[in-house]
């Protein structure tokens, strides 16, 4: 038994030295790889498909997730100094949490040094100002987001109505539409993000805010809860399991008609004419939001400051994905961001989605620009939900979370 | 004696191992629980004692989260331990080939990925147009707001649990059977015993230590429940379904609230190893105490 103990011992060091000697040798010249972390859709496909190709020898790794677990995951891995990534998506709100805290890579020098060889004026200095924090530049914007409203035109011709234009004909027809098979309205009220997004559109919609100029909640005025009370109102030509919806259940509720109209992003205009997947091909269209107001998000990628790789070579890579030529490629699958692009005529007669899209993108607002912002929106959120699930009255829910909100801001120092 | 001792030199790596990833990160858990630590402000930690404690346990939410995870797990329990039970000793009944083949079958949804299992349980569960909501439509049954409805939100996770851990239950009930003395199972056979009362008075009694472990690893598996939770509502509607785990994650990995998080975490350690070795114990005494004076009774009748 010794003699297989000293064999056992003998083989382990044997072991041990050869990985010491396997390491030890140099690995071949590898190429550069850029790891990217961002959220999923057509679009940013696209975009990071574009960065693959942008520069030969450049390897682009990417790492696809929802919104709301992109951003989870960018803040964790920022948040500890890590170069797991070396762009990350942002948007024109988490893109303030990520600038105050240091970890996003300023642009600015890059951005004058590479501004006539990219075109880079041809990016409307009013989009680039969501990007900037302390007039510093901290991301490259790829496609403005915002949310239409969708409806199915035929049957609207058929019960002789006209797309709503305000909240009152917005529930007349809901309730003119709905039936036991279809549902009048679609409503997304999964935590966080898509319900974020529902009550954003009520609140701008009745003229509410969510703070005042001191940061002070103002979401449980008397326009607030008028507005969450007509959510719940609506709720009754609601599909079956709204508080679980989001965009993709949503957009499947469109697809195949299981709801007459709702309110869902731009992106998911174009697979409404999709024969594979869509039974509404041709019937649906699109408007502005009855009320305006619904939400406006830039999307875009930053370089995190983090990253051990060149950072001019991954803004280049950045600036070729989104060059004039693949900007227009990708003009059916999101709203392009360069003047050139998305001033061209020739886009509204290939989209149909277009004309709405540009109605509801003047009317649009974006989330208010706090860095905190993504509790905020889970606090009130979650009290929304159980006012218009029926759990507890509205006004009290919008006051709870008002208290919630203003500890929370408290706490981070918002109020002196 | 000499080799045994040297031996015990080959422990040191894995033990060297458990310490880093197991001791190392419950230390630090424990030791940032005590501090005030908004992880994108580092430098604004603070310490603050037993303050994130405090707050916790005054804090509805807390005790919302508890609730919901006790009723989740309870429910889930009975259900797999009720089912697992009841295919064990059909299993049990069958001749062993027969068993083996059943086996194999039966343990197939215990190797999913509980992500990926949830993922299409969700489509499965969806209204309207998921598989569960077309098929009650097709029998005339009114259609359940599987994953909308804070109850029945709360059944669809109990229910997506029990689905892909009942196999485990099963397994470890049926190789508890197996090892059963078949001569006790025959005598008591001889003397009268039979169906229901060869279960209670004779198998279950005989089972005790089986049972003991299966109640106990999933009373732990229950109250640290997250992936079907995650993937199926996300904690909703509402926070229907959010137990002391998923409020963790939210604290820590979405309010970056590290400190808060870490102390709920701690909590929730507190909870589970108190629920598994008070609960299983009391459970299985339930089951066979009533089972144990019923037979003293009987064989102390002349």
């Amino acid at each position: 038994m010794a003699h297989r103990v000293k064999l056992a011992t003998s083989a382990i060091r044997a072991t041990a030295l050869a990985g010491l000697v396997w390491m030890s040798v140099p690995a071949a010249e590898a190429q550069v790889v850029l790891k990217v972390l961002s959220n999923r859709y057509p679009a940013t496909e696209f975009y990071v498909k574009a960065m693959e190709e942008a520069i030969p020898g450049v390897k682009v790794e990417v790492t696809f997730m929802p919104v709301d677990k992109v951003l989870e995951q960018s803040r964790l891995a920022l948040s500890q100094g890590s170069d797991a990534y070396d762009i990350v998506y942002v948007n024109d709100g988490i893109q303030q949490l990520y600038a105050k805290n240091g970890w996003l890579e300023p642009l600015d020098p890059l951005w004058a040094k590479y501004r006539a060889e990219y075109k880079l004026d041809d990016f409307p200095e009013a989009l680039l100002e969501k990007y900037r924090h302390q007039q510093r530049l901290y991301a490259i914007p790829f496609n403005a987001n915002t949310m239409l409203f969708f409806y199915r035109a035929d049957l609207f011709k058929e019960k002789g109505l006209q797309p709503p234009r305000t909240f009152d004909e917005y529930m007349k027809a809901a309730q003119a539409l709905n039936t036991s098979s279809m549902a009048g309205t679609a409503i997304s009220l999964k935590p966080v993000d898509a319900a974020q997004n529902e009550v954003h559109w009520y609140l701008n919609a009745f003229g509410a805010q969510w703070f005042d100029d001191g940061w002070k909640p103002a979401f449980h005025s008397a326009a607030g809860v008028r507005a969450i009370e007509a959510m719940k109102a609506m709720t009754k030509y609601a599909p079956q399991g709204f508080t679980s919806h989001a965009n993709d259940e949503t957009t499947v509720n469109l697809q195949q008609g299981l709801v007459a109209m709702g309110i869902m992003w731009n992106t998911r205009a174009k697979p409404m004419d999709d024969p594979t997947k869509s039974k509404v091909v041709g019937k649906m269209d699109w408007i502005a939001p009855p009320g305006g107001g619904t939400k406006m998000a830039l999307d875009g990628y930053a370089i995190s400051r983090f990253t051990k790789k060149d950072k001019d070579l991954a803004f280049r890579v950045l600036l070729i994905a989104s060059d004039e030529h693949r900007m227009r490629q990708a003009a059916a699958l999101a709203v392009p961001v360069r003047k050139s692009v998305l001033g061209d005529p020739e886009l509204a007669k290939q989209n149909r989605f277009y004309p709405g899209l540009l109605a509801a993108l003047n009317v649009a607002k974006p989330l208010p620009p706090l860095p905190e912002f993504s509790q905020v929106g889970e606090i009130v959120t979650r009290h929304v939900t159980e006012a218009v699930t029926g759990k507890v009255e509205v006004k009290p829910a919008l006051d709870a979370a008002a208290k919630e909100v203003e500890a929370l801001l408290a706490k981070r120092g918002y109020y002196k | 004696m000499h080799w045994q001792s040297a031996l015990r030199r080959f422990l040191i790596p894995s033990l060297l191992l458990l310490a880093l990833v197991k001791l190392y990160p419950l230390g630090l858990s424990v030791y940032l629980s005590f501090f005030d630590y908004y992880l994108p402000e580092p430098e604004r930690r603070a310490f603050i004692g037993f303050g994130n404690y405090g707050a916790l346990l005054s804090d509805g939410r807390f005790w919302a989260s508890f609730a919901n995870t006790l009723i989740i797990a309870a429910a889930a329990l009975a259900l797999e331990f009720a089912v697992g039970l009841a295919v064990a000793l059909g299993l049990y009944r069958l001749p062993v080939g027969a068993a083996r083949v059943l086996t194999v079958l039966i343990f197939l949804p215990n190797i999913v990925t509980p992500v990926v299992a949830g993922l299409f349980l969700r489509w499965m569960f969806a209204s309207q147009w998921g598989l569960i909501a077309m098929s009650f439509a097709l029998l005339g049954i009114p259609p359940v707001d599987w994953l909308g409805n804070p109850a029945w939100a709360k059944v669809t996770i109990a229910l997506a649990d029990s689905w892909q851990q009942i196999p485990f239950v099963v397994l470890v009930l049926y190789a508890g059977l197996q090892a059963l003395d078949r001569d006790t199972i025959e005598a008591a056979v001889i003397d009268g015993a039979s169906g229901w009362k060869l279960l209670w008075y004779v198998i279950l009694p005989a089972l005790r230590p089986v049972i003991l472990f299966v109640l106990t690893i999933r009373i732990m598996d229950l109250f640290r429940l997250f992936d079907a939770i995650y993937v199926l509502t996300g904690g909703g509607p509402g926070t229907a379904t959010e137990t002391l785990t998923f409020y963790t994650y939210r604290l820590a990995f979405q309010f970056l609230e590290i400190g808060k998080g870490s102390a709920l975490g701690v909590l929730t350690m507190l909870v589970i190893t108190m629920a598994s070795s008070s609960g299983s114990t009391g459970l299985a005494t339930c089951i066979w105490k009533p089972a144990f004076k019923a037979r003293i009774r009987s064989s102390a009748r002349p």
